[in-house]
């Protein structure tokens, strides 16, 4: 980002604070001590989170990225499908989820969501995948078709000879390819990725990470974007939230300055290896202590 | 010599859990296994008739059985017999079809109401078939009505449960994928095409009232306004039906557009599959009571002979729902194209 004007070197952090938000403009996420118990009052209660509170706040012209970690089974997930307001993890049982100032009452195209498992629509051609949004906007088939078209070509897809495949006729970076740019296309204030490049080769994972980036410029929405990978976190992270384990519960908050290179590129900087080694030793840390 | 080998087998081969046999080894095998029903029927039926293995009553010969084809075909009307058993399927199971593949849509959304409906389709289920003759001759009559109610009642509650499956099986995540993407109630819109599905549904169900009602004799003033009243109610009920049916699958953006095209290959396939037991249904109600058809025929050759045309049918039946059923998977093929399905 030319315009922030910090000279921290790329990808190196900085805590961030615990303190009440400013006043005024409500923060675009609000988690007020969020707490998720599944079969409350039964013998199979289970709480995959705590009170969770933090706030994102809303920073014109530029939303944040931020990138959350954590153990595996912590609730990350929860998080995520609590601000997409999707069931049964929506309604929190204690706590406030707040979008804008407002209380979540349920899902939305303002908040799009990229799952980690292929969830194209099997029976949809690229190009009606991608204007799936626009559909149940009730938008005419040829304005949505061209600007279903444009996302195409911005995923980097090819917009002629591709547009008409259906998603088995696709690998699996171009599948995610395909959700990003339908997601994108509606212009969410939030955009929700839960581990979207998990399942992923290395090589097409830095490929989707570069675009990923250059495409959130490009849109300015908040991302909130979960994964194992801590590359990927520090690379694309604003800020990075980590996770305890389960109850999950955000135990450290960084500030992360942003890369200003290809994936590829910036993963062999000092400032980023440091950070990347100082991230891992935390979550190390909560692996062993899970026993 | 290079040909034999290539659709030759190696033991080692047939000894192979899931090894591929080429397009044309299958097409072999297959006609072998024909080949040698044929053979051991003739084997068994050859020579003057004292000095057959099987005597004729039992197993008629197989020149004899190819030879009363000419009589089953003219004298008999195979023909006509075939389509008029092939309607009242049809109609039967269109008639199913209709009803339960939109039940089953919303069982399969709305749990509630598959919990509601599941005793109805459980019972369905488990009754014996063929204690619905009996059932519908007391209802229905002897007529045609009786056989398409018979093959209704045999087809709905399977078509209804196929269904129901269908939609269950599409995984939660193409329906959260739908959420965060817009996907919304739209009464208008369901209301506007329901009312459109509704109308086809009285021409549907008006039609097969003018088809299958008795009508009275131009005479008759009084049964003729009571014929006409039934039509409009039946009509009528038609149009409500198909309204109340279709609206909730058309009025959820998350139905119309993820849940029920995802389903819809599996419906299809199910409906192939259940056509297939309807087509072989229709015959035990018709060996029982019927002028004609296919099951007519049969009941009628093993009265009055020639016992080969029971053969004869069995086999012209067999090949016929065969043909049906490829027919139809190769439309569902072209519909669905991105769905491998019925390899079998």
């Amino acid at each position: 980002m030319a315009g922030v004007a910090t000279p921290l070197p790329p990808c190196s952090i900085t805590e961030i604070p615990r303190g009440t938000p400013k006043e005024g403009v409500p923060p675009v996420v609000e988690f007020k001590g969020v707490t998720k118990t599944f079969n409350a009052n039964t013998s199979k209660a289970f709480t995959a989170i705590r009170d969770v509170t933090f706030s994102v706040e809303d920073v014109e012209g530029h939303g944040e990225f931020v990138a959350i970690l954590g153990p595996s089974g912590c609730g990350k997930s929860t998080v995520l499908r609590q601000i997409a307001g999707l069931a049964p993890h929506h309604p929190p049982t204690r706590g406030e989820v707040l979008l804008a100032g407002k209380p979540i009452t349920g899902p939305g195209p303002d908040r799009g969501m990229v799952f980690q498992d292929y969830t194209s629509f099997d029976n949809r051609t690229v190009l009606d995948n991608v204007a799936f949004g626009l559909e149940c906007r009730g938008i005419a088939q040829k304005e949505r078709y061209e600007l279903a078209k444009e996302w195409i070509a911005k995923v980097k897809l090819n917009p002629v000879k591709d547009a008409y495949k259906y998603p088995h006729q696709l690998s699996g970076g171009m599948r995610q390819r395909v959700a990003i740019a339908r997601t994108l296309i509606l212009k969410p204030r939030v955009i929700l990725m839960d581990e979207p490049f998990g399942a992923l080769d290395p090589a097409t994972r830095h490929n989707m990470q570069d675009l990923l980036i250059e495409l959130w410029r490009e849109v300015q929405a908040t991302v909130f974007f979960i994964t194992h990978d801590v590359n990927e976190a520090v690379f694309l992270g604003d800020r990075c939230y980590i996770f305890s384990n389960s109850p999950g519960t955000i135990i450290h908050q960084f500030r992360i300055s942003p890369p200003d290179r290809p994936a590829r590129h910036i993963m062999r900087e000092k400032s980023f290896l440091e950070t990347v080694y100082h991230v891992r030793e935390i979550l190390d840390g909560l692996e062993e202590g899970k026993t | 010599m290079e040909a034999l080998r290539r659709f030759a087998t190696r033991f080692s081969d047939w000894a192979t859990i899931r090894d591929r046999p080429s397009a044309l080894q299958s097409a072999v095998m297959s006609a072998t296994c024909i080949a040698l029903a044929l053979f051991i029927w003739y084997i068994v039926t050859a020579g003057p008739v004292e000095e057959r293995i099987v005597d004729p009553i039992t197993l008629p010969s197989l020149a004899d059985t190819v030879h009363s084809f000419p009589k089953l075909w003219f004298e008999r009307a195979l023909a006509r017999g075939a389509i008029a058993s092939l309607g009242r399927v049809l109609g039967g199971f269109i008639l199913a079809a209709a009803i339960a593949v939109p039940l089953g849509i919303c069982a399969g959304s709305f749990l509630r109401l598959n919990a509601f409906l599941r005793p109805i389709s459980i019972f369905g289920r488990n009754i014996p078939i063929a204690a619905l003759i009996p059932l519908t001759l007391m209802w229905f009559g002897l007529g045609e009505l009786q056989k398409v109610m018979f093959i209704f009642f045999a087809s709905v509650a399977f078509i209804f449960f196929d269904t129901v499956r269908s939609v269950e099986d599409v995984p939660d995540s193409y329906l959260d994928a739908a959420y965060t993407l817009g996907a919304k109630y739209v009464p208008r819109h369901g209301a506007k095409w329901a009312a459109i599905v509704g109308l086809g549904y009285a021409i549907v169900f008006g039609a097969a009232y003018y088809r299958l009602a008795q009508r009275p004799g131009p005479n008759d003033i009084e049964l003729i306004a009571a014929w006409r009243i039934g039509f409009a109610q039946v009509s009528i009920f038609g149009l409500f039906l198909g309204f109340v049916l279709w609206f909730p699958p058309l009025a959820y953006q998350a139905i119309q557009k993820v849940l029920m095209p995802l389903a819809m290959p599996d419906v299809v396939n199910s409906l192939r599959l259940l056509f297939g037991l309807a087509f072989g249904y229709i015959m035990l109600a018709e060996v029982i009571n019927a002028d004609y058809g296919l099951g007519a025929i049969i009941n009628l050759s093993q009265r009055q002979g020639p016992r080969e045309h029971i053969y004869l049918s069995l086999i012209l039946i067999s090949l016929l729902a065969f043909g049906i059923d490829r027919g139809i998977l190769t439309v569902q093929r072209w519909c669905f194209p991105y769905k491998r399905m019925g390899e079998q």
